[in-house]
């Protein structure tokens, strides 16, 4: 059989509250600064009162950055992966139409849903916003995108609640290994939306302070918002001549927990069987990892669960490689969150970085792992990087060093 | 390029009896309504009623039929989960957006808003099968269905040795049928435009290898948001295959009676197909983004039974054999999708 084709990231774009493009992420990142505040722009009762990753961009300018006319119909989430996906694009210096097979594959949890919930009484009331009506389904913004980008061919979404862009990025490498493709645009967005900030608040496990990843007294997420894709492309000298990519995507790997519809089983089956999974394909062996970029959205289930995954994949606590969760920075942002954290691990491989676990004080009881609290340069060759979302889905990425 | 796959079981709940094992689109039960629910199976038969309490409509109309794929390849259990779903969990979302919107501040019952998540049909059957491989959910408007075929086909090209259950599912919304209204989705009565909108469920079991009682396999699969030139887009797809027009002995249109949008397959047929046999589909089974899953359900079973029911018989050219039949659809004039059976 012959060697897998190599998928190398020639381009990335960011938006999250710690930045509106991936430089101001690695500078925020590099000074510890996060972008946790009491919610202000979006309409709720919990506004000034629970903590979020808002970006301070407000929608119609983000219509103007993009071009796009204000009588059109564009939900937050797509507004974000706009600036995301052009970013991506115009680092990545693709030619959309120069006949290779080139790919959108986008991920959401709930669409249109900020508009849907901002109008729902409305739309029967009043004609001023039913344009909108159009824009709830999960699909419309990877098919608005590719229309507004100018991506010629396949478009798909994925829907799998937290792991979702993750599984986008997954896809666009197999479908370029599985010569579907010859590049993709792959990532995820979110905008916040009442559904998702009163859905984990319903389910208690939206913090009352800022989130605490791996700590004993943590107390649930905060959620953020956030857009990010990357460009893969099929790392032969057709499809990228001249170009040094700016990592390469080596593994990847997708397993169910099918333990709870919410919860992980709580020695994290389906987080060993993705993490297992995505050295496996990438032929790299757990010594080799040089940091982890964990889920670690700071609820008690997931982080006790993914720690005790962890420790069974390195097989003792002093094997583990340097880790931490970036949740507390952007906030958890659901469908981006895989996205944002390829991008993170990506920028980890270029500038031989790991980043900083915020908030954290007191190991968990009964695991006692400690996370990475200040960033640190060191060598780093390998980074995985774990997305788990609700339904058991849990997936991991492994990202390595250019050079390889 | 991917390889073909073969489908060796499959089970469909729709606006039609197509649960029951022996039916095959002889009968039709019509409806006055639009949107039209699905007919509903005795889902006790093959889900515990503990966990049927629990589940939504998506959730039971995928694990029910999940199960008769299962019943029917003879398989207790498969590798992966690969579902599409264009609008998910509707009634569930529905519900949470109500309560936000009657007592937000007040303690919320979380239950519809885990329920309302895009993946909770594929995590349904992972964990009553207690399946730990691959599982993932596509909701890509009318290309739901195709980007989980598709994705099965690159599945199981990469694992040749394992199985899947692949499907579309898609429910029913309350208030989502008043936005439909408002949005000129929906056929009126004698409108000549608009959909009549429908539900259902169809899974089936896949792998890359025949096998003693495949029911017929999945060759190929592409879908376009919106092709230039829709009968370019068929040509280099048949092309791609190493086949030509001639080389199809039918093909299953996604004709829905919107006049809108119908003219495509008028001109298709016209110009690609004008002497093949055409069926149609969505006239008995209604429209929803993955209705085309019922529709190569049906085709499977026209493949496996190597007969056509005469009333979905479009132009009245009768098949000389069943080999081999390709199936077109697109919705409001998007997503147009291919995919190409054979026996």
């Amino acid at each position: 059989m012959n060697s897998p084709t190599p998928i190398a990231v020639t381009g990335m774009g960011a938006v999250s509250a710690i930045g509106e493009n991936v430089a101001a992420h690695l500078d925020s990142l590099s000074r510890c600064e996060h972008g946790i505040r009491p919610i202000s722009n979006m309409d709720t009762c919990h506004r000034g009162r629970l903590l979020a990753g808002e970006i301070r961009v407000p929608d119609d300018e983000l219509y103007r950055r993009l071009g796009i006319s204000p009588g059109e119909a564009y939900t937050r989430s797509t507004l974000l992966a706009g600036l995301a996906a052009r970013e991506a694009i115009v680092q990545a210096g693709i030619d959309l139409h120069d006949g290779h097979r080139t790919g959108f594959i986008s991920a959401t949890t709930v669409g249109g849903m900020d508009a849907t919930e901002r109008h729902y009484d409305n739309y029967l009331s009043s004609p001023a916003y039913r344009h909108f009506i159009p824009t709830h389904p999960g699909g419309v913004a990877a098919e608005q995108l590719a229309g507004l980008l100018g991506v010629p061919g396949m478009v798909t979404t994925i829907s799998t609640a937290c792991s979702s862009a993750a599984n986008a990025i997954m896809l666009g490498a197999r479908m370029i290994r599985a010569g579907v493709l010859d590049r993709a645009i792959v990532g995820g967005t979110d905008c916040l939306s009442r559904f998702t900030i009163n859905g984990f608040n319903a389910l208690m496990i939206y913090a009352d302070d800022h989130c605490r990843p791996f700590d004993e007294h943590r107390k649930g997420l905060n959620l953020g918002e956030a857009a990010a894709y990357l460009v893969l492309e099929a790392a032969e000298r057709e499809v990228a001549p001249m170009r040094v990519p700016l990592a390469y995507l080596t593994g990847y790997g997708n397993a169910n927990d099918a333990f709870h519809q919410t919860a992980s089983s709580e020695h994290g089956e389906g987080a060993y069987l993705a993490m297992e999974q995505a050295l496996h394909v990438a032929g790299v062996a757990p010594a080799e990892v040089g940091y982890i970029n964990a889920h670690g959205t700071a609820t008690p289930n997931n982080d006790l669960a993914e720690g005790h995954a962890l420790l069974r994949l390195f097989g003792r606590k002093d094997d583990l490689p340097p880790f931490s969760s970036t949740k507390a920075f952007t906030g958890h942002t659901l469908a981006a969150a895989g996205a944002v954290e390829a991008v993170f691990s990506v920028l980890a491989l270029q500038h031989q970085l790991a980043f900083a676990n915020l908030n954290f004080s007191e190991p968990i009881a009964g695991l006692d792992i400690v996370p990475l609290t200040q960033p640190e340069n060191r060598k780093i060759d390998h980074v995985l990087s774990n997305s788990f979302g609700f339904g058991g889905n849990c997936t991991a990425l492994l990202f390595s060093k250019a050079h390889d | 390029m991917t390889k073909p796959i073969y489908i060796h079981g499959g089970g469909c709940i729709s606006i039609q009896p197509t649960f029951q094992p022996d039916y095959f689109f002889d009968t039709f039960h019509s409806y006055a309504s639009n949107p039209v629910p699905a007919l509903e199976p005795d889902y006790k038969s093959l889900i515990p009623p503990l966990q049927l309490r629990r589940m939504n409509k998506s959730m039971r109309m995928a694990l029910f039929t999940a199960r008769q794929a299962l019943l029917q390849a003879g398989r207790e259990n498969v590798d992966g989960v690969i579902v599409g779903s264009g609008l998910g969990c509707l009634r569930d979302s529905e519900r949470f957006v109500e309560a936000i919107l009657a007592e937000e501040g007040q303690p919320l019952n979380p239950t519809p808003f885990i329920q309302s998540t895009h993946n909770m049909a594929a995590a349904t059957i992972a964990l009553s099968l207690g399946c730990k491989g691959y599982n993932m959910t596509y909701v890509n408007n009318a290309s739901s269905f195709e980007s989980a075929l598709l994705d099965t086909l690159v599945y199981l090209m990469e694992h040749p040795d394992r199985s899947v259950l692949v499907g579309g599912v898609d429910e029913l919304g309350d208030r989502t049928t008043l936005f439909w209204e408002l949005a000129d989705y929906l056929k009126k009565d004698g409108s000549d435009t608009g959909e009549t909108a429908a539900e259902g469920a169809s899974f089936f079991v896949a792998s890359a290898e025949r096998g003693e009682s495949a029911l017929g396999k999945v060759t190929a699969v592409e879908c376009c948001v919106q092709p230039h030139d829709v009968e370019d887009f068929i040509r280099g797809f048949l092309r791609r295959q190493g086949l030509g027009v001639d080389d199809l002995d039918a093909v299953l249109l996604g004709v829905n009676g919107d006049g809108r949008y119908d003219a495509v397959y008028e001109s298709v047929a016209r110009r690609c197909f004008p002497r093949l046999p055409q069926m149609v589909f969505k006239p008995i089974l209604g429209e929803y983004d993955t209705v085309t899953a019922a529709g190569v359900f049906l085709t499977l079973q026209v493949l496996a039974r190597q007969s056509l029911p005469p009333a979905l018989l479009y132009n009245g050219i009768h098949p000389a054999r069943l080999q081999r039949i390709l199936v077109y659809t697109q919705r409001r004039g998007r997503n147009h999708g291919l995919i190409l059976l054979e026996q």
